[in-house]
């Protein structure tokens, strides 16, 4: 019940931050926290749930990207009709890079490295088939199908609301324990009946998916398209927002989106410390804090409840 | 046609040497510590500016500054392991979290003291060497030569020598190893200390042919690990071969397929080992 | 006591009035990649802007009409990241209500921002030099686009002019080395046609960016037997580019339009024509030309420093410290520090002689003169002075 009505609280200052402050940068750094945030709960569901580190988050997210444009340009579908097959291309890529991995019963590990190797080659198409993406010139996008920041705002934090009740929903149903199960001891898991091949599958496919829907979205509010969006620095903005934000709960990343996307505009980092930064991040969070900020706070309250 | 097949087989196979001898570091340190040290790019980087730096800077003999280079990877390679790589034994994700974590710092260290711009070392050895109708600088020749020197001395260390045999055994069956009365931590963080002096001589003699950047590093480790996956663990000379097949791969297939892929190619092959040789390329351990 | 008064309320108007006029601030936004990997296209504009704008203040400012102006600069790191610079340039306008930007040089920092500037049409003038500004310039709502740096096609393109030079010097086949990338695309693209108007043929190879051993491509294009290497165009794979062709004596014969003399110098006895497009020789321009002895004094002395970026000062041929200076002049020449439509037609119509002679071609892109360098083998330099039409 306390958890309800917290999170109705933020729901609603949230929803209402808009009438606060017409500021357009505010609004701006806010928007992409949420989609930077819907990446990072997604991948969370694929690393801190199901315990796969999947290097491929950022390839659906720069795939789905390109694709929402060239569908809409080459099928005459439109934008919304974009992002949907854009999704389903996702979704198609993820069940055969996924049954390949899981079907060769690859550990945790070798599954990183094999999802690293598509992504790269996945960059790397993105990036030689010039006919199709302009290479590494990028595509300025033209369209507008979401006009203005304070329309965005709210669709990004509606997209962000769906992911976050998407993800809480699987995480809470029989499938979620199945994950929790896989992450701890797949082995186990196996030999207790669990179908451990479909479940890393149906993971891995719903979290790139949910990591399209945020590319086709984070293209077109940014309004240009490059191949820098599948690259390794992306998956370790990523990695280095859940490890910030928490792994053992649905909505603890979305900490780490909003730190990440809004402390460069607040105290000025080099790109050099910046990225010090987030190395640290990840070094001191395995070693130190491995429950993150979120989790971190909640043994705080716990222990003073 | 011929000569110019020839040509990238022989520089191909140099050049794999440089993705072996840090392949050999994967390898030994997956091999003990049951991670895979995806730093030991980093520390190339690390042997290759420092090799800059003691030559050109310091002005030592270029031989004395590449082992000047080298105690100094070895160094760091000991502080990083006791303060990062001991709490993440066997574990691979965290070792891999870890040691991206370690990459971005120590990139943005370099990046800081050194900046973008290029660095590169005075020509200790200038002039080429013919070879038939081939052109080859001779520093690339010794730096193959040295590179297997070493590599074919470790493989000697490791079959020979008590500590090497240790550390077979200890890959082999560890509690076994530890009964026998091996010096399980040591041995670990030795082996960590002895990976990144190989990572770091192989930058040292980077340095002696290309053109320093912060960012050097992160090519050659994907390589590396390409390649000492190729070969298995444990095999030594296996990993020379990864390398090797590696690099005669990419110089051959860059004749005939548009180099822009030149990449792609040892992604390919990488997924298709880690696929048909599965897990248990890396036997002997979990 | 009315005297006293009367005292007390003229030092009063009078000092109202100084902090009226103290007030008085034109802020000039920049917006480029500072630190980072790809950092080097605008950190010169960064010191020659804060360099600029520091003389003209101490200076007592500019007039415009009745008023004095100062100058500020609000400078931001986009780390070469778009999102972080969408970010930026909306604080930069909606905050700090600046009126004239300064940058970007990064094309996908650009392509970034474009919507955003595109909608805030004539209410603010961006002068960077992206090479994708150059698609951009003379589309509808595009008016608040500037380009500051040179282009190499055409008719006052510095491409065409170069290849003249190249021809004088009896090339016939030319190989060119270029990264697979946005610069890398477009370079084909431009020069493609050039060369073939001049009757030179071309080879292409593209290479990944990341490569560091050039040996098979070089193999490759050495086997076409052409006289030049036309590699590009970063400093950092001109080096290994240069060194790996020139040891194993493969080319001694090397055409650039960008980068600098470095990888030549260091291989100047194995080469025979090692020939350059530089903005400006500032080795040589310092001793041969006043203004520019003096910039290199005067940055010196702001920055405490007795060392001076000579490679990296060419660079200061775009959105740097004569546009400072060129923008205040079409202000006052405009007669306003507000209305940007005819700040910008006094910009266009200005011919600035600073450090460059530059001004604008009607599309509003740069035209400057340059220098063509020319090193021979043992490292002997001659510069010769271009000056487009």
């Amino acid at each position: 019940m306390k958890r309800l009505a917290g999170t109705a609280l933020v729901a609603a200052a949230l929803l209402a931050l808009p009438l606060a402050t017409q500021s357009d940068f505010v609004l701006t750094i806010l928007v992409f926290a949420f989609l930077q945030g819907m990446l990072a709960v997604s991948f969370n569901l694929v690393f801190g749930y199901a315990g796969q580190l999947s290097m491929f988050h950022a390839a659906a997210f720069g795939i789905a990207a390109y694709a929402t444009h060239l569908f809409g340009k080459h099928l005459g579908v439109g934008y919304w009709g974009g992002v949907v097959l854009a999704a389903a291309l996702v979704a198609a890529i993820s069940v055969v890079v996924g049954a390949i991995c899981f079907r060769f019963r690859l550990r945790e590990f070798y599954f990183a490295v094999v999802t690293l190797a598509f992504s790269e080659m996945a960059r790397l198409t993105v990036l030689n088939w010039n006919s199709m993406t302009n290479g590494s010139l990028g595509i300025n996008l033209q369209e507008r199908p979401i006009d203005g920041t304070l329309a965005w705002y709210y669709v990004a934090l509606g997209a962000l609301a769906i992911t976050l009740v998407v993800c809480w929903r699987l995480v809470h149903s029989w499938m979620g324990r199945a994950f929790v199960a896989i992450r701890l001891n797949d082995e186990l898991g196996d030999t207790l009946g669990i179908n451990v091949f479909r479940y890393k599958l149906v993971a891995f496919t719903a979290g790139s998916i949910m990591a399209a829907f945020a590319g086709s979205l984070y293209a077109y509010f940014l309004g240009s398209l490059e191949p820098g969006l599948l690259s390794i620095d992306t998956s370790l903005g990523i990695i280095a927002m859940v490890l910030l934000g928490g792994r053992r709960a649905v909505a603890a990343p979305v900490l780490g989106a909003l730190v990440l996307t809004a402390l460069p505009h607040l105290i000025h980092f080099s790109a050099e410390i910046r990225s010090l930064v987030y190395g640290a991040i990840l070094i001191f969070s395995i070693l130190v804090m491995p429950q993150g900020i979120y989790g971190a706070a909640a043994q705080l309250i716990r222990r003073h409840a | 046609m011929t000569q110019l097949i020839a040509g990238q087989l022989l520089n191909g196979a140099i050049v794999g040497t440089l993705y072996g001898i840090v392949a050999l570091g994967v390898t030994l340190t997956f091999g003990i510590t049951g991670i895979v040290n995806f730093a030991l790019g980093v520390f190339m980087m690390l042997g290759a500016y420092a090799a800059w730096y003691f030559a050109d800077t310091v002005g030592l003999p270029y031989p004395l500054a590449v082992l000047a280079a080298v105690g100094v990877t070895a160094a760091a390679g000991l502080a990083a392991d006791q303060a990062l790589f001991r709490f993440t034994r066997n574990n691979l994700v965290n070792g891999l979290l870890v040691s991206l974590g370690l990459i971005a710092v120590l990139e943005a260290c370099a990046l800081l003291v050194f900046t973008a711009t290029p660095k590169e070392m005075h020509r200790v050895l200038p002039g080429i060497v013919m070879l038939g109708g081939l052109v080859l600088p001779k520093m690339k020749l010794v730096v193959f030569a040295l590179l297997l020197t070493v590599i074919f001395a470790t493989y000697a260390a490791l079959t020979r020598t008590w500590t090497g045999r240790a550390a077979y055994a200890y890959a082999q069956n560890p509690e076994a190893a530890a009964l026998m009365g091996v010096a399980t931590a040591r041995l670990q963080s030795g082996v960590v200390v002895y990976s990144c002096g190989l990572a770091g001589l192989g930058g040292a003699l980077y340095a002696a042919l290309y053109s320093l950047e912060p960012t050097l590093g992160s090519l050659f480790i994907l390589k590396a690990v390409e390649a000492a996956i190729l070969a298995g663990i444990g095999s030594v000379t296996g990993a020379l071969l990864g390398g090797v097949i590696l690099g005669v791969t990419e110089g051959v297939g860059s004749i005939y397929l548009p180099l822009a892929f030149r990449d792609a190619y040892g992604l390919v092959f990488l997924v298709l080992i880690l696929l048909f040789k599965p897990a248990g390329l890396f036997a002997g351990r979990r | 006591m009315t005297r006293h008064m009367v005292a007390v309320l003229g030092a009063a108007a009078l000092g109202v009035s100084f902090a009226a006029q103290a007030q008085d601030v034109v802020k000039i936004g920049q917006i480029e990649a500072q630190t980072g990997t790809l950092a080097t296209y605008g950190w010169m504009g960064y010191q020659g802007a804060r360099l600029a704008i520091d003389e003209i203040n101490r200076a007592g400012g500019f007039k415009v009409g009745a008023k004095t102006y100062k100058l500020e600069l609000v400078s931001q790191d986009t780390r070469g990241n778009p999102q972080e610079a969408l970010i930026q340039i909306k604080g930069l306008l909606e905050q700090q209500r600046v009126k004239y930007v300064f940058g970007p040089f990064l094309t996908n920092v650009f392509n970034g921002i474009e919507p955003y500037a595109t909608q805030n049409n004539g209410k603010f003038l961006m002068m960077g030099g992206a090479t994708a500004i150059h698609a951009m310039l003379g589309k509808p709502n595009h008016e608040y686009l500037i380009r500051t740096w040179n282009w190499d096609a055409g008719a006052s393109g510095f491409g065409q002019l170069m290849v003249d030079y190249l021809k004088q010097q009896g090339a016939k086949k030319t190989a060119m080395l270029f990264q697979n990338d946005a610069f890398g695309k477009v370079a084909v693209d431009i020069y493609s046609p050039i060369f073939q108007k001049a009757g030179i043929e071309l080879q292409i190879e593209l290479f990944e960016p990341g490569t560091k051993d050039y040996s098979a491509p070089l193999a490759k294009l050495a086997a076409g037997k052409p006289e030049f290497l036309f590699p590009g165009y970063t400093d950092a794979v001109l080096y290994d580019i240069v060194r790996q062709a020139t040891e194993t004596g493969l080319f001694k014969r090397f055409f650039l339009v960008r980068g600098s003399m470095g990888p030549g110098l260091k291989n100047k006895d194995l080469i025979d024509d090692y020939i350059a497009y530089l903005p400006k020789y500032f080795e040589e321009a310092e001793k041969k030309e006043p203004k520019v002895k003096a910039f290199v004094a005067a940055y010196k002395q702001f920055y405490k420093t007795n060392e001076f970026p000579y490679d990296q000062a060419p660079l200061c041929s775009s959105s740097c410290y004569d546009h400072v200076y060129m923008l205040v002049e079409a202000m006052k020449k405009a007669g306003t520090v507000d209305d940007v439509a005819k700040v910008k037609q006094a910009l266009l119509s200005e011919n600035y002689h600073g450090l460059w002679n530059l001004r604008y071609d009607a599309s509003g892109e740069a035209v400057f003169d340059f220098d063509v360098l020319h090193m021979r083998k043992g490292g002997a330099i001659t510069a010769t002075r271009v000056t487009p039409h």
